[in-house]
């Protein structure tokens, strides 16, 4: 009978005493803490750092809505060919 | 200054459609094919100028020269700036086309009006002209907005409220635009005077022979 609750006891003792995946437990809470805070500061640093790169592919939409050289050299040509053809017509017609 | 798709009810939208229409033959049917060259480049210059944006503070106007084209082409004006609007409504994403007429007699009738205050008001001076360029481009602007309070009133809006805010926003471009009229249609009177008589009155008939 002693011997068993003896068994128990230094299991207990032996359990408490492992290093387990909880914090609670003394030998293993600084170091637990040290993680946990590395982590937390990784995690700030990341969503800074995505944030940043969100703005910039909104920035990057935003530029990409806007017209370009080639709209503009478009448009000039669309309008100089169809008063060129316009011309041809009337030239046509007075011939 | 351009009417988005969707804005105004479809009766103002055909209305306006076939009110520009009957305006863009009249302007076609007024053309002569020796005006051909300046009306492809006053519109060429409207197109383009919607991208010149002057930073105004946090937000940025552009320039819109209804008031310009209209002084150097007069009737002709209207058929520059409803191509004008048209190229810019399909490259550049500006207004819609659903709410295009709309947008055509917003800047085409200042336009007009702008041809005839510069006609009436432009004298045989130097001074004179810059001068009647600087009302014609300023006027040509604050009735834009005007139209597009009316237009956006159509489609449920407080019409002085609209017409406050629009006023508000394009002071700057109002003084811009008589700025650079003056300046365009001072230099146009020294080297090239003739660009300045538009076809407002009658032209000669021509012979077709």
């Amino acid at each position: 009978m002693m011997r068993t609750s003896a068994i128990i006891f230094v299991l207990l003792v032996l359990l408490a005493a492992a290093p387990g995946p909880t914090c609670a437990q003394s030998p293993g809470e600084t170091d637990c803490k040290a993680v946990t805070e590395l982590l937390e500061k990784q995690n700030r640093q990341l969503s800074a750092e995505l944030r940043q790169v969100r703005r910039e592919i909104a920035a990057l939409g935003a530029r990409m809505d806007e017209p370009g050289i080639r709209e503009v050299f478009a448009g000039i040509g669309y309008i100089l060919g169809l008063f060129g053809a316009a011309a041809l017509v009337a030239a046509r017609r007075k011939g | 200054m351009h009417i988005s798709d969707g804005v105004l009810p479809v009766s103002v939208t055909l209305g306006g459609y076939a009110v520009s229409a009957a305006l863009a033959a009249w302007s076609a049917r007024r053309t002569t094919s020796d005006q051909l060259p300046k009306v492809a480049v006053v519109t060429s210059a409207f197109f383009v100028a919607s991208l010149v944006h002057i930073p105004l503070g946090p937000t940025s106007a552009h320039l819109l020269l209804p008031g310009l084209a209209g002084a150097l082409l007069g009737p002709v004006a209207f058929i520059a700036i409803g191509l004008g609007l048209l190229l810019q409504c399909l490259l550049f994403q500006f207004g819609g086309l659903t709410a295009l007429g709309a947008n055509a007699l917003m800047m085409g009738l200042p336009a007009i009006a702008c041809g005839w205050l510069f006609q009436a008001l432009k004298g045989n001076t130097h001074m004179r002209h810059a001068a009647a360029g600087a009302a014609a481009g300023a006027t040509g602007t604050a009735m834009a907005a005007v139209f597009l309070a009316g237009f956006l009133a159509a489609g449920g809006e407080d019409f002085f409220g609209v017409a406050k805010i629009a006023m508000a926003a394009h002071v700057p471009v109002i003084v811009i635009e008589g700025a650079v009229s003056a300046l365009t249609i001072g230099f146009l009177f020294r080297v090239k005077p003739e660009l300045l008589e538009t076809g407002l009155v009658t032209p000669k008939k021509e012979s077709h022979d």
